[in-house]
């Protein structure tokens, strides 16, 4: 009994990690913003799918691949703003944008439909065969890299935005934008930062979770409303909230499986999702941005 | 040379008088709609025609939440599902008469919207977005989940279509006919359109416009903001509710993939395209991106592409949809006239 415990925290774990990667680009977003790209779910997907054609199409190493996701991530965050979020900005409604990113979700969706058909792919990692037995428990080498490539890349961000100079420009401009920018920090530069930060973090995510996911066009939407309601579980623009919240609804996935049913992971998630908003819809950790709620 | 303004004024205005006219707009609706089936006599685009009155209903439904009460409700597709599954089941399982399983399905679809809208009141914008969305997702999965009652991805089969209507004195009106049928949802799309219209011109849409511009100051007027936007809502999700139960009853088969979250978004397409706080706009928006994929069936798999830019482009560059593009063009349409006809006085 107890192994099984062990063995569905450690694959709730590193699930969670990955979903931490891609909530943690949601609430950078919505930190700065106060805005929500909704086509982050297919940043994630073509993450996934970069790194597979990268792999098996022109026989790159995973590793390489991993870092070859990041980068269209952050190409396609960056582009996100520029088309999408820049233009709007000034039109003052908070709503507008999140369903224009709606319309370029189904886009990319269907044209990633169009593309690469509707019949999930194989993606096969080096790593996934390879299996490590400490005591009663296995893990594949893939999750061990899964675990140190995600603690890695949160616990740099995590020191950008703490001790270096750009991240703490960065917390400023989501604190107030208009102060920041009085004193001599250019806002627009540090919002499309962010989005290319938080889109390669979800490119990342995507080539991480390629070998785990079905992988079809559609496989970032079951990704993104996990991390929607880890974004709110945790808190809206809460980077602790969120890695806090990611690892639990990792954790709520596993032993939901293992337990009860996986097709009840989603009906827990979301139960959980509205049961927060209706006792502390200002997240796990409280904000004190409070004009959403 | 006389005036020309004095002469043609009378008539100007007569038209003027006619065009803005309600009645004249309802009667000209209704012989469209009882034109249609005569003109598409094919089962496919008869099937198309009864897509397009269900897809309106859905989007002026969607509209009065988010256009008129300003709630981005992003779980339409749930109440869709709601009222298609429960009126089904009540005519399968349990040998309810269509028109009772119907004023369940819409009743339930309504209640599930009310109650959602009663949790989510104090939320706010993106909060009610995705507390909306998780409602769509738990929906879902509830409808894949719970196998013994709803057969899961199997799906229901033989749904009966409504029952023939015996009224005394005429022919029998079978609704296996694809005509009838369209006359039915399409009648029905447009007493919820008219319905909707009185609701929106009576002080209640008044309040909740006033809501939507200005919560704060709506309060302060004494408005009771939240019991309002709980009845938008209700109303809303209540109409979803009797697209889905016509939806079933048209379609014969009901699996859930039918009311995955996508259908939200699809549904969200038509009211954005179209022109979100009106409802005539909702309702081309909604025939428009009915049609449209199924002209461009040719092309393939990159019809559906249409969605998404239609959407992205509505809203960076027209963000009052075909509603306000046709203002314009008629503003542009009247400038042109104007001039030509003072250069002629002149």
């Amino acid at each position: 009994m107890l192994t099984v415990l062990l063995q569905q925290g450690i694959n709730g774990i590193v699930v969670g990690s990955l979903y931490v990667l891609v909530a943690l680009g949601l609430t950078l977003i919505y930190g700065v913003l106060v805005q929500i790209n909704f086509a982050h779910a297919d940043i994630v997907t073509l993450g996934a799918f970069a790194a597979y054609f990268f792999t098996h199409a022109f026989g790159g190493s995973y590793l390489a691949s991993i870092g070859i996701a990041l980068v269209v991530g952050g190409a396609l965050g960056w582009l996100i703003n520029a088309a999408i979020f820049a233009p709007l900005r000034d039109r003052g409604s908070e709503l507008l944008p999140l369903i224009a990113t709606i319309g370029v979700s189904i886009m990319l969706q269907n044209a990633m439909l169009a593309w690469f058909g509707p019949i999930p792919y194989a993606f096969d990692t080096p790593y996934s065969e390879h299996v490590i037995r400490i005591g009663s428990t296995f893990f594949t080498v893939q999750s061990v890299l899964i675990i140190i490539v995600s603690t890695t890349t949160i616990g740099l961000l995590y020191a950008f935005m703490k001790f270096t100079f750009l991240g703490k420009a960065l917390r400023a401009v989501s604190q107030d934008r208009e102060t920041a920018g009085l004193m001599g920090i250019n806002p627009n530069y540090l919002i499309m930062l962010t989005f290319v930060i938080a889109s390669a973090l979800a490119g990342m995510g995507g080539a991480l979770l390629g070998p785990v996911l079905v992988m079809t066009p559609f496989a970032g939407t079951s990704v993104i409303v996990k991390a929607f309601a880890i974004v709110i579980i945790g808190g809206f623009g809460n980077v602790e909230g969120t890695i806090i919240a990611g690892l639990l609804v990792g954790l709520i996935e596993s032993y939901t499986t293992q337990f009860l049913d996986p097709g009840l992971i989603d009906i827990v998630v979301f139960a959980l999702l509205l049961l927060m908003l209706a006792v502390r819809p200002t997240g796990l950790i409280a904000e004190k941005r409070e004009e959403n709620v | 040379m006389s005036n020309p303004e004095i002469a043609e004024q009378p008539i100007t205005s007569m038209a003027n008088s006619i065009l803005t006219s309600r009645r004249f707009w309802l009667i000209l609706a209704a012989i469209v709609i009882s034109l249609l089936p005569m003109i598409f006599t094919d089962s496919y685009w008869r099937t198309n025609l009864i897509v397009c009155a269900i897809n309106v209903m859905l989007a002026i439904g969607l509209d009065f939440i988010i256009g008129y009460a300003g709630q981005l409700n992003l779980g339409q597709s749930a109440f869709y599902g709601i009222g298609a599954y429960v009126s089904t089941l009540l005519i399968t399982k349990l040998g309810v008469p269509f028109w009772i399983a119907f004023g369940c399905g819409v009743l339930l679809s309504g209640i599930a919207g009310m109650l959602l809208s009663l949790f989510g009141v104090r939320l706010r914008g993106h909060y009610l977005a995705i507390a909306s969305l998780g409602f769509a997702v738990i929906t879902y999965q509830i409808l894949l989940n719970w196998i013994s009652l709803t057969q899961g991805p199997l799906g229901i089969y033989a749904i009966p279509p409504p029952p023939a209507l015996r009224l005394a004195g005429l022919p029998i009106i079978e609704f296996s006919n694809l005509a009838n049928l369209f006359y039915l949802t399409a009648g029905f799309a447009l007493l919820i359109y008219v319905l909707l219209d009185q609701l929106v011109r009576s002080p209640i849409g008044e309040t909740l416009t006033a809501i939507r511009e200005d919560e704060v100051s709506a309060a302060s007027l004494g408005i009771n903001c939240q019991k309002w936007k709980v009845f938008a809502f209700a109303i809303g999700s209540s109409i979803a509710g009797a697209a889905g139960c016509f939806y079933a009853s048209f379609v014969g088969t009901l699996v859930p993939d039918a009311f995955f979250i996508t259908e939200s978004f699809t549904i969200l397409a038509m009211v954005i395209v179209g022109g979100m706080g009106t409802l005539i706009g909702p309702v081309f928006g909604a025939i428009l991106l009915t049609v449209l994929p199924e002209l461009l069936r040719g092309i393939g798999d990159l019809r559906l592409i249409v969605y998404g830019v239609a959407v992205t482009l509505v809203v960076l560059f027209m963000p009052g949809g075909m509603v306000q593009a046709a203002r314009l063009t008629a503003a542009r349409v009247r400038r042109v006239v104007r001039g030509a006809g003072t250069e002629a006085t002149t």
